[in-house]
């Protein structure tokens, strides 16, 4: 490990570390003042501040670290961040933390004091965190700790002094020692008694280090141990297969469970101002009994009303309806049979599959204000913070198919983009999880471009709608339930800290949804193009009536007009393309509405499109991919079959 | 930048060796999450100014 050298001072150092947006920086301004130096750290592009203060008439260097948010890095920033911790020999690591959420960065705070590192604390933002009620007892978190305690705003300089004051007076050598469960402490023990050089950090915390797999660490450790590093090693991997759980969820839940325990009588609600609003709201939405109302009325006016009935109806009203089928299409075709006497070039632009008529249409009146009002109202809940309490209330249905909160990421994502949701399948834990959440995100989950249009087709027919979303989610829980009791592997648990709830930010919402948009409209706007000119070709030489006669039968099958199948080629091309062809059928009556229920609920189940597809064979391989695209061809004919017949001797939308 | 699902910061200088499954036209224009793999639009150069306002009124 190297050290940042380049300012060598024999004073005694100051660092401050922290999660970021926690106030560091504004501390180490208020301590250094004016004269401060900033570089990249030695090999890396992450940039440290340095500078010095006189306290008592004794000079120290202060260095800024970039943010962390544990001991166990994962970017370049926290990597930095600690190799400084572990190389500098501070005099005192001020360990900055927010008021307002100090449950969540409290563990950090432990895992520095595990390390051995003289820490002081310092619990900033405190008028903030009185702003909203809350009240927070320094001197009884500082008994509790065993460190100083030092309350603060620092962007009023309140606090200055006292963070003075510790550091002129801090002796470092009083320290508190946390304990854990029995059989964890044993762990620690049996990897910790195997370590005998000499270490910049203690070795409880390096033995926990080791349990969680820290290369970078046991490298360290296997340089400095030499030999003996096998030992080391043999006792960390029979921990870990003892074991056989999550080392990294399984410390994380401890050190939550110490730092519940150390916060107990800390922090208080001033009488009168109860517990915001926010923090209640946050706790509804994770409780199941309210949590779901809650997700039911997010479903209902953010995807229902504004998606479907605004976006895929009003404004593709006017725009397709009006724009394009009454001024632009007529006035293309006219100019195309005026100037353009070949039959095959007017058919390739203006005709039934033409570039403007069919793939512009499609892509600018169609998908785009449907996917436009989708991304605004996504980046809106995004902005809130609600995604990750989502993960929370579905952690435990989730299980029960085979999967974990965590699997909320791509299933979200999915409703985005199936295709990069099923990349994102990746950051799932096990290879069990991947290929479930694959098999779901295949089959049940609509992209939204497809889920846009589909509400927009559905929701003027009554019960339609409801008949769709019932069909998917029993398809989603039933095959779930299934593979996870036919796929095997290991079960994981599901962690994460919870961010603040709060309001959306205008301009987060606006940029995210732009942003969003231009990706989207880049991606659709050659593929579309393409996938017109293979239809034209395909009408031109036969082959889309081929195809279309081979999939006739199956259309009869599940009691769709033959003209259907069309679509459901348009839709392996891309899923959009499909929903935007049906889009198209029912604006010209082609369909009643049992027709309409069966082909969407068949199109949204049926394979996936070409790129999904492509990206399930990189990420699963041939055989698991090619398995999945029968299985769901399979079953989404099946489904659409049973669901016609269902349809018709029910007599439910006769 | 934050990232949208676990609030956490994501650095803002992207490692040079970062992968992309490279099945959008014109390049990725996403960017994972170190922390827990959410994929956070990259935002477009047009809207880089105008976004950093937002980030100049942190505490840090």
């Amino acid at each position: 490990m190297s050290s940042v050298n380049d300012h060598p001072t024999g004073d005694p150092k100051i660092v401050l570390v922290g999660n970021p947006n926690v106030g560091k920086s504004v501390l180490f301004n208020a301590l250094t003042g004016a004269y401060t130096t900033v570089s990249n750290y030695p090999g890396t592009s992450v940039e440290v501040s340095r500078g010095n203060c006189e306290i008592r008439g004794k000079r120290y260097q202060v260095l800024d670290t970039p943010g962390m948010y544990s001991l166990l890095p994962i970017t370049e920033e926290e990597r930095v961040a600690r190799e400084i911790l572990f190389t500098e020999n501070a005099h005192a690591v001020i360990h900055v933390i927010d008021a307002r959420n100090l449950e969540r960065m409290l563990p950090m705070t432990l895992q520095l004091v595990e390390a051995g590192l003289p820490v002081i604390l310092v619990v900033n933002i405190m008028d903030e965190a009185e702003r909203i009620g809350m009240t927070i007892d320094c001197s009884l978190l500082q008994e509790k700790l065993g460190l100083p305690v030092i309350g603060a705003a620092m962007a009023r300089k309140r606090g200055l002094k006292e963070i003075r004051d510790a550091l002129a007076d801090f002796d470092h050598r009083r320290r508190a020692l946390f304990g854990y469960a029995v059989d964890l402490e044993q762990d620690i023990l049996k990897v910790a008694s195997t370590l005998h050089g000499t270490y910049p950090l203690d070795r409880r915390s390096l033995a926990l280090l080791l349990l969680q797999k820290d290369e970078e660490v046991a490298e360290m450790v296997r340089q400095i141990e030499g030999e003996r590093f096998a030992e080391v090693e043999t006792a960390v991997k029979e921990v870990i297969f003892e074991r056989r759980v999550d080392l990294h969820l399984r410390i994380s839940l401890e050190r939550k469970r110490v730092c519940k325990g150390l916060l107990d009588g800390v922090i208080a609600q001033l009488e009168g101002q109860g517990v915001p609003f926010s923090e209640r709201l946050s706790a509804w939405t994770v409780n199941p009994w309210t949590g779901f109302p809650i997700l039911l009325l997010v479903l209902y006016f953010g995807l229902y009303q504004f998606v479907g009935h605004f976006g895929a109806g009003t404004v593709v009203d006017l725009l397709e309806g009006k724009l394009f089928e009454k001024y632009l299409n007529p006035w293309a075709i006219a100019l195309g049979q005026h100037y353009v006497p070949w039959v095959w070039l007017r058919e390739l632009l203006v005709g039934e599959y033409g570039i403007f008529t069919l793939a512009v249409r499609y892509a600018v009146a169609i998908i785009l204000p449907i996917v436009g009002t989708f991304f605004f109202a996504f980046s809106i809940i995004e902005d809130t913070g609600y995604f990750p309490r989502l993960a929370m209330l579905v952690d435990r249905i989730f299980k029960k198919i085979g999967l974990n909160g965590r699997a909320v990421i791509p299933m979200v994502l999915g409703f985005g983009c199936d295709t990069m949701a099923t990349m994102v399948t990746r950051t799932l834990e096990t290879v069990r999880e991947r290929v479930i959440a694959t098999i779901l995100l295949a089959l049940a989950i609509p992209c939204s471009a497809q889920l846009g249009v589909i509400l927009a087709l559905l929701s003027g027919v009554p019960g339609a709608l409801a008949v769709w979303t019932v069909s998917l989610l029993v398809i989603f829980l039933i095959i779930g339930f299934l593979a996870a009791r036919i796929v095997p592997g290991e079960r994981p648990m599901f962690y994460m800290e919870i961010p603040p709830l709060r309001l959306p930010q205008a301009r987060n919402v606006l940029v995210k949804t732009m942003t969003r948009m231009q990706w989207y409209f880049i991606e659709i706007i050659p593929l579309f193009i393409l996938a017109s000119v293979l239809l034209w070709a395909g009408k031109m030489t036969g082959a889309m009536q081929w195809l279309i006669g081979v999939l006739d039968p199956v259309m009869r099958a599940i009691g769709l007009p033959s003209r259907t199948a069309a679509v459901f080629v348009l839709g392996f091309f891309r899923r959009d393309f499909g929903a935007a062809g049906l889009y198209d059928m029912q604006a010209k009556g082609l369909l009643t509405p049992v027709q309409l229920t069966v082909a969407a609920v068949t199109l949204t189940l049926f394979v996936p499109c070409i790129a999904q597809f492509l990206m399930m064979k990189k990420e699963r391989g041939w055989r698991v991919s090619l398995a999945i695209f029968v299985f769901v061809t399979a079953l989404a004919f099946s489904t659409g079959w049973a669901l016609d017949r269902f349809l018709l001797f029910s007599g439910m939308m006769s | 930048m934050k990232c949208g699902f676990c609030g956490r910061e994501i650095p803002d200088e992207i490692p040079e060796n970062h992968e992309s499954c490279g099945l959008c036209p014109g390049g990725c224009r996403k960017v994972h999450c170190p922390h827990c793999g959410y994929a956070n639009p990259l935002v477009p150069r047009f809207l880089r100014r105008w976004a950093k306002k937002n980030d100049s009124k942190k505490e840090d």
